[in-house]
């Protein structure tokens, strides 16, 4: 029996096999796989099938296995077909949802949805719309339309589309910066009139949203479930209608549509759009809170440099205040002597009596010490702005202010008498200023206490204070006066400028010490200056 | 001969104002504390009293309260280092204020003038 086959036909060539194409090669060398890839569906080998006797049993078996072989090479390449086109898809969409991950603008975000919805390299939609659901939860309300108005259009479009080679990514980038504003404008009118209310519960929009699953519209403009508007609106008769949902939120729906082409809208497509919806979703919900989150942030920021510039005038006005005050102070301490100083020397212009004017040089002279010690006060309290701080003996800070007052408490026969506690830590202060306090402490003793012929230096620890207490044996004082010799530019009997022991209290304020005045049980009045024992801040 | 009270914290200054007005040819009493200046007011009477603001631990705004209460014919000068008592509603009662000054040609023309318009009424 001849056969047909060329394996049976020393005389025929492989290389003259009219199956095997280019990029197949490789058959040539494999008479095996030669027959299973080519053969068995070459014409030639199904007519020497056919010269088989029919008595031979192995005649109907190879024609069953070469059916079955046929069936399952077919089913195989379908679903290698189905396998390359689900690994294109879920490539796609994992490029897809990196860069919606990586977009925090909501116009980004979507130039990057409606790019893939419409382009021919995502799902090749012709148009698709986006409604958002408005933020009182009331409207669906038409954001942004993509794809052509009209046939030419649609042509120009996918022209240039052809000719620029862009990725999707690229594609979607050109969207945001170039087209986004132009193609929101280009639908203004469709969009508006696709608005509906979220009350509407039978609107096939709502629909979509509550039963959480897209819904292909056929025959829209007859369809009794679409609303003729949204029909004519659109103008088209075939639509899918895609709910986007993020956690449980409804964040607004997709409609794509074949405008152009008419081209079917397969289940398959639904399928893939509707898992594509999903980050979709996420993402304009993400790219809205931040959007919201930003504006929240702004008009804190701008609230805050408000508040800040509003601080900045208090502490202003605060220092203008302070500054005003202790002017004030200052000029009514300086003015009263000036006054004496001036009305004295133009009395010893006119007076002729000697008496009189050995007399009004003695009050020019004193008006002029007291002039001394007011400036000698205002300095001292310049320098309280700016305290040297470090750790000092307190006793021998007393010990030794005491000797430079020596010569003014024998004046005044007064006698200084110590009570020092041993092993006393040593304190962190300004030398100083302290020395300046005990020294305003001591004097305001010698010149408010006429009866007073002792003061009495006694130092302690109490817990982590440190005590410095000055007492006198003189009278004791009402709790206004107590009050007034504290409080800051209050003039007083005894401090003349009105500076002294309020100064003594902000001083010690600043080393985060404090100062009081107490009456003593046995007569007299204790001034006590508590210093902390440790480093401040 | 016109009286006049000066009523001051500063023993310089009532000298001062004393012997100038004294010069003047007024009679003058002095007081430091407006417990001694109601102590003259009750026993004299005054064509001016020369009263200065701040007194110590005292106000003479609140003496000056009392003064135009119960003593009308009375002229009141307020006498202060400090200007911005201007700004006080109460030194409105005074008939006149004078910022001290170590000229008092001011102050003697003041109370010229008022003890002119007292006269005059």
């Amino acid at each position: 029996m001849a056969y047909e086959c060329c394996w049976f036909n020393p005389e025929r060539n492989p290389l003259d096999c009219p199956n095997i194409e280019e990029g197949e090669e490789y058959l040539y060398a494999s008479p095996r796989k030669r027959f299973v890839e080519k053969c068995i569906d070459c014409d030639a080998f199904e007519r020497d099938m056919c010269r088989l006797p029919n008595d031979d049993p192995f005649s109907s078996i190879i024609k069953i296995l070469r059916e079955e072989y046929r069936d399952q090479k077919s089913h195989l390449i379908s679903l290698s077909s189905f396998l390359s086109s689900k690994s294109r898809e879920i490539k796609f969409l994992h490029e897809l949802s990196v860069v919606l991950q990586t977009s925090m603008e909501l116009d980004e975000v979507l130039s990057v949805a409606m790019t893939a919805i419409t382009s021919g390299k995502g799902f090749g939609m012709n148009r698709a719309f986006l409604l958002m659901t408005d933020r009182e939860r009331e409207y669906l309300v038409g954001h942004i339309g993509v794809g052509p108005k009209n046939y030419e259009e649609a042509w120009q479009i996918w022209d240039d589309v052809d000719r620029s080679n862009f990725s999707l990514k690229e594609l979607s980038r050109d969207f945001f910066k170039s087209k986004i504003s132009l193609e929101k404008a280009k639908f203004q009118d469709v969009l508006e009139k696709l608005t509906v209310s979220r009350k509407d519960e039978n609107h096939i929009f709502n629909r979509a949203l509550k039963e959480r699953r897209p819904i292909l519209v056929e025959n829209a403009f007859t369809n009794p479930e679409v609303d003729p508007k949204i029909a004519e609106a659109l103008g088209v008769g075939r639509f899918l209608i895609m709910p986007l949902i993020s956690r449980n939120r409804s964040i607004g729906i997709l409609l794509a549509d074949n405008f152009v082409t008419n081209k079917q809208i397969s289940p398959r497509d639904m399928e893939s759009l509707q898992t594509f919806a999903f980050p979709v979703a996420f993402a304009i919900e993400r790219a809205s809170l931040y959007e919201r989150l930003q504006v929240e942030v702004e008009k804190k920021t701008r609230m805050n440099q408000q508040l800040q510039e509003q601080q900045d005038l208090i502490v202003r006005m605060e220092k203008m205040a302070v500054v005003g005050k202790v002017t004030s102070s200052i000029a009514h301490s300086i003015r009263n002597p000036l006054v004496a100083i001036g009305g004295y020397a133009r009395s010893l212009l006119k007076s002729d009596n000697l008496e009189k004017k050995k007399e009004y040089l003695e009050f020019i002279l004193n008006e002029a010490r007291h002039l001394d010690e007011v400036l000698g006060e205002v300095i001292s309290y310049s320098d309280t702005v700016y305290p040297i701080m470090d750790w000092w003996d307190v006793n021998q800070l007393a010990i030794a202010l005491v000797g430079d007052m020596k010569d003014e408490l024998a004046d005044m026969g007064v006698t200084a008498e110590f009570c020092f506690s041993p092993d006393m830590p040593q304190a962190w202060l300004d030398y100083k200023q302290i020395s300046y306090c005990l020294k305003t402490i001591i004097n305001h003793i010698l010149q408010s206490q006429p009866t007073a012929t002792r003061i009495e230096l006694k130092t302690w620890v109490d817990g982590g204070r440190i005590i410095l207490c000055v007492s006198d044996n003189g009278i004791s004082i009402s709790s206004e006066m107590k009050t007034a010799l504290i409080t800051p530019f209050m003039e007083t009997e005894a401090m003349g400028s009105g500076v002294g022991l309020p100064l003594c209290r902000m001083i010690l304020e600043r080393h985060g010490s404090a100062f009081t005045i107490e009456d003593r049980s046995d007569g007299g009045t204790s001034y006590s200056i508590i210093l902390e024992n440790k480093r401040g801040e | 001969m016109d009286r006049i009270l000066i009523v001051d914290d500063e023993a310089n200054i009532r000298l001062l104002y004393s012997q100038e007005l004294a010069d003047e040819g007024y009679r003058v009493d002095t007081a430091g504390t407006i417990a001694e200046a109601l102590e003259h007011l009750s026993a004299n009477s005054y064509s001016v009293v020369l009263l200065d603001i701040k007194l110590k631990n005292e106000s003479g705004l609140d003496l000056l309260q009392k003064l135009v209460k119960e003593r009308r014919d009375m002229a009141v000068i307020l006498s202060t280092a400090f200007s911005c008592y201007k700004d006080d509603f109460s030194a409105w009662l005074a008939d006149s204020y004078v910022v001290k000054s170590s000229d008092m040609q001011e102050l003697k023309d003041e109370i010229k003038r008022l003890i002119l318009r007292k006269k005059s009424r």
